[in-house]
């Protein structure tokens, strides 16, 4: 090989190495992700998960779960919160696959509540979340909290405006109910809708609050109409407000499921005195004459209709 | 120089190196927050101001509209800390209709104290729809309220270690105002002055207990009640009533009154519950609830005028009534559950409910008549009543994880139960009524997350009834859901749902059929760089048809409710170009409700609002809202105004 061969391959080579960088550069990008580690992981800290997860860290290092890294938790995980969810993470380090670390989001519902229930069980509020209807929906626990707390309402929304708008970011029909010119004040902000409902579970239809152990949650705003009283009107008892009240928001002043009081009362009191044992309530009001304007609105007499201490006919 | 240059890069790494190991100086400041403060003006009603007040009810003057303040403790050692953190929340301050404050302190692995206290104007005056001086052309309702309801709540949790955790709590809760109720005689009623004062307080103290596998809340509570409820009236210038007809030829009237009730209730009550995962493959939870309010109650009652015993033909000009009364209603519940998962995708809940209240009251009470001058006629009586309420649940529900991303559920559940209403001696409307329920209810469901930000959810649920308490009740119901999410974008999330119920009871004599139906939409694009929007649309239907005979004629008739509504709220907000110099954020829009059938109705909320950020810290916002009221059936009932808002938020 002449002196020029040799200069000339050399200047071939020199010249192809950026050509062959880029061909290896492109076949790393074209490979497929570090497959995902066999060895038994263990935990790295929650610094190391921080180097590169530097926003979520620093969200993180804020909210309440930061009392798991600072060794204020009970379950332990001292310095370890992220990996107190997310499992051991040293394979995931190592490769940097995601295939080497748990990812809450992509476990399905009721996987994700037995992760955070594992800390979370008796938390006031959770008692019958496993019957609750969020939990059947398979509505997670982190579909309303932020467990990184890396959004504007931290850990959950604590503002009242904030509590009303996430609930009723899927909860639409509700909101428009509250359209309604007669409402609780949801829409003004003055109550919230976890002031009456327990988004963690509740053993009453709606997942609706209780008072005082077992009294309806109406009655921790409505103390007056809790009794008992010497004469129950039995529907109140029995199947609560509801029967007569559209609570989120009705066209009727007095928020009634239908347009006129006395369509309210004889629709159960019909005048039909129906088998007993088939249905309560018929007792008819036999004299009064509709048509006088006087009888129309049944609630002007029977004014006490949530109960009476004095008058078995709720009059007074 | 070439000697330098080796040693100057050595400092730099050394430089380097230090400025890496100084500790990182927290961005937080001490005190952070905001204060928004402002002046209203109330541009006035036109139309009906007692419906404004019922609805709106917001006022003129100088408001603090909000303030979020949180203080961090960074300023003392954590050994000399007598707090970590104080959050201090107000809201709607200045004889607004709805004014709260809110405070939290807490001492990681200390204490933690919350204390709510809000103050609600609750107005209503408007017309009953069978306003009976309506046709005088005298519009009164005669149930208006104007109370203030006050609503405390003081919370202490305690953390002297991990395992036993105890709270105490104290909440309070009052209404005081005046009003206009009903005094009723035996052939008239008479609208009088009604003064309301009521009050609660509850007390109550627990403890959690946080085994390894086991959790455990046990909580003690009482509450005391008091009601001194009046109903007053002249003496002056005789009330004739609602019943302007002579009975007999005397004309009824009420010329006097002082009524006072005195009721005074307390009540102790048990709340335990507990939680647990004894073993990998299966959650236990079980609530035992357990109270027993009591009431006593004093009545008396004078009043002069002239009116009727109908079924005596006795006429009087005063009467004279003292009732005592006392009731109790001892009431347990409780339930329990599990979820078993004997393999992996599949999971099973068996659930138990029992609510148990019997109710039993007595009052007795003298009720004495002066015929004339000289002669009184006493009668006396005394009742008794019970209402007992017994109700239960048992169901079965299983879940199949047929994929990661598909759930599929299905279930069945039983309610059983017994209810009986009696008052002695069985006389006038109400006697002896005993009733039960039977109820089969069938339950199917499925999730589906076809995406990461994506899930539908499917509900199904099919109840018949063997018998119901009331005529109304579910009887033979389908209920069935859907609702789906779709987050698009990372600022971009539309949702759907549709919701439907239906319920019959084909019992001859009831022939109950109702429908209720929803449809909504909502868009949700937040975070634009220009603009951002969103908006929800529902369409609400309602029908409903029961029979009922005409209570004097014994006619048949149908009670029939009709509603279809429209609802659409929408925000659409403006990032303009800056106008001299300051952001300027514009947001324009507002909520329509738009209702026919039987009350046709139309409630429009638009607005307008501003915000001018002037400096880092400080934002004037202004707002316009519009407020509009309609009801073709009663147009008195209508109004519109507007309210004008301009201040400013101060933020650190």
């Amino acid at each position: 090989m002449t002196r020029y061969s040799r200069a000339a391959l050399f200047v071939l080579f020199t010249a192809s190495l950026p050509c062959l960088a880029q061909k290896a550069t492109t076949s790393t990008k074209a490979a497929p992700p570090p497959a995902a580690s066999t060895a038994p992981a263990t935990y790295v800290g929650s610094e190391t998960c921080g180097t590169c997860h530097e926003d979520i860290g620093k969200a993180f290092a804020k909210s309440p779960h930061a009392a798991v890294d600072r060794g204020e938790s009970k379950h332990g995980f001292k310095g370890q919160a992220c990996e107190s969810c997310h499992g051991p993470g040293s394979n995931h380090v190592m490769t940097l696959a995601a295939a080497d670390i748990r990812n809450p989001a992509k476990l399905t519902p009721a996987e994700v509540d037995k992760t955070c229930l594992g800390c979370h069980r008796n938390q006031p509020t959770t008692s019958g979340r496993l019957e609750a209807s969020h939990a059947h929906n398979d509505i997670a626990c982190t579909s309303c909290h932020s467990v990184h707390a890396r959004g504007p309402n931290g850990l959950v929304s604590r503002v009242r405006a904030d509590i009303n708008a996430q609930c009723e970011s899927c909860h639409i029909e509700v909101k428009a109910s509250f359209a309604e010119p007669f409402r609780h004040r949801v829409p003004e902000n003055a109550m919230t809708c976890v002031d009456c409902h327990n988004p963690h579970g509740s053993f009453k239809p709606g997942l609706m609050r209780m008072a005082n152990a077992n009294e309806p949650g109406c009655l921790s705003c409505h103390n007056d109409k809790r009794g008992p009283f010497a004469f129950e009107h039995a529907p109140v008892r029995e199947e609560g407000c509801q029967s007569c009240h559209m609570p989120h928001g009705s066209p009727n002043a007095k928020m009634l499921t239908r347009q006129e009081v006395r369509l309210v009362c004889l629709e159960c009191h019909a005048n039909l005195p129906i088998s007993s044992g088939v249905v309560t309530g018929v007792v008819p009001p036999a004299f009064h004459d509709l048509t006088s304007p006087r009888y129309r609105n049944c609630t002007i007499c029977h004014q006490k209709i949530h109960g009476s201490h004095i008058d078995r006919n709720l009059l007074r | 120089m070439k000697k330098l240059i080796p040693a100057f890069l050595c400092a730099g790494v050394l430089f380097g190196q230090s400025t890496e190991t100084t500790p990182v100086p927290t961005d937080e400041s001490v005190v952070s927050g905001y204060i928004d403060l402002g002046y209203r003006w109330q541009t006035g009603v036109h139309g009906s101001d007692a419906s404004y007040r019922s609805i709106v009810d917001l006022g003129s003057g100088p408001k603090l509209f909000g303030a979020d303040f949180t203080i961090l403790n960074t300023f003392l050692p954590v050994g000399s800390r007598f707090f970590d953190r104080i959050n201090i929340r107000l809201t709607d301050i200045g004889d607004d209709p709805y004014e709260s404050y809110h405070l939290d302190i807490s001492k990681a692995k200390i204490y933690k104290f919350t204390g709510d206290y809000r103050n609600i104007a609750y107005y209503n005056n408007l017309p009953g729809f069978a306003d009976p001086l309506f046709g005088t052309g005298l519009i009164l309702d005669e149930q208006a309220q104007d109370i203030h309801k006050r609503l405390a709540d003081f919370r202490l949790d305690l953390f002297p270690n991990h395992t036993f955790m105890p709270y105490v709590e104290y909440d309070h809760a009052s209404d005081y105002g005046t009003g206009i109720a009903n005094f009723v005689a035996d052939s008239n009623e008479y609208p009088v002055v009604n003064l309301t004062r009521d009050s609660t307080q509850n007390y109550r103290a627990g403890v959690r207990i946080e085994l390894p596998k086991w959790h455990f809340k046990l909580e003690q509570g009482g509450t005391t009640f008091k009601d001194d409820e009046q109903l007053s009236a002249g003496p002056g210038v005789a009330d004739y009533g609602n019943s302007g007809t002579p009975v007999f030829g005397q004309t009824l009237s009420l010329n006097s009154l002082a009524e006072a009730y005195a009721v005074r209730g307390h009540s102790y009550y048990t709340d335990a519950s507990f939680g647990a995962n004894p073993f990998n493959w299966i959650d236990l939870y079980g609530t035992f609830l357990y109270s027993q309010p009591v009431s006593n109650v004093g009545f008396a009652g004078l009043d002069t005028g002239n009116n009727v015993l109908l079924n005596q033909l006795l006429f009087y000009t005063s009467e004279e009534n003292f009732i005592a009364s006392a009731a109790k209603a001892p009431h347990t519940s409780a339930n329990f559950g599990a979820e078993i998962r004997p393999l992996r995708r599949v999971r099973l809940l068996p659930s138990w409910f029992t609510d148990r209240m019997h109710t039993s009251g007595a009052g007795s009470g003298v009720d004495t008549l002066t015929t004339s001058p000289t002669s009184q006629v006493p009668i006396a009586s005394l009742l008794a009543s019970t209402l007992v309420s017994n109700s239960n649940e048992a169901g079965m529900q299983a879940f199949l994880d047929v994929t990661k991303k598909i759930t599929l559920r299905g279930g069945y559940k039983y309610n059983w139960g017994n209810a009986s209403d009696v008052i002695l001696p069985i006389a006038e409307l109400a006697g002896y009524e005993t009733g039960k329920i039977r109820r089969s209810i069938w339950l199917f469901g499925l999730a589906w997350r076809p995406v990461q930000n994506a899930w539908i959810n499917v509900d199904f649920e099919d109840g018949s009834s063997g018998s119901t308490y009331f005529r109304t009740s579910l009887y033979n119901y389908q209920k069935a859901s859907v609702r789906g999410r779709y987050r698009l974008l990372k600022n971009l999330n539309v949702s759907a749902n549709a919701m439907v119920l239906q319920n019959q009871n084909p019992t001859p004599g009831i022939n109950y059929s109702f429908l209720a139906q929803t449809e909504s939409a909502s868009f949700q694009y937040i975070g634009g760089k220009t603009w951002d929007f969103e908006g929800s649309y529902t369409r609400s239907t309602f029908y409903s048809n029961i029979f009922y005979l005409n209570p004097e004629f014994e006619t048949p008739e149908q009670s029939k409710y009709r509603d279809n509504s429209h609802t659409v709220t929408a925000l659409f907000n403006f990032n303009l170009p800056g106008w001299l110099g300051y952001k300027t954020r514009l947001t324009v829009g507002g909520t329509a409700l738009l209702a026919n059938g039987s009350n046709p109705t139309v409630f429009y909320q638009p607005q307008v609002k501003l915000s001018v950020a002037l400096r880092k810290g400080l934002a004037w916002n202004s707002e316009l809202r519009y407020y509009g009221f309609g009801e073709d059936f009663y147009l008195y009932q209508g109004f519109r105004t507007y309210t004008v808002t301009t201040g400013v938020r101060i933020t650190r």
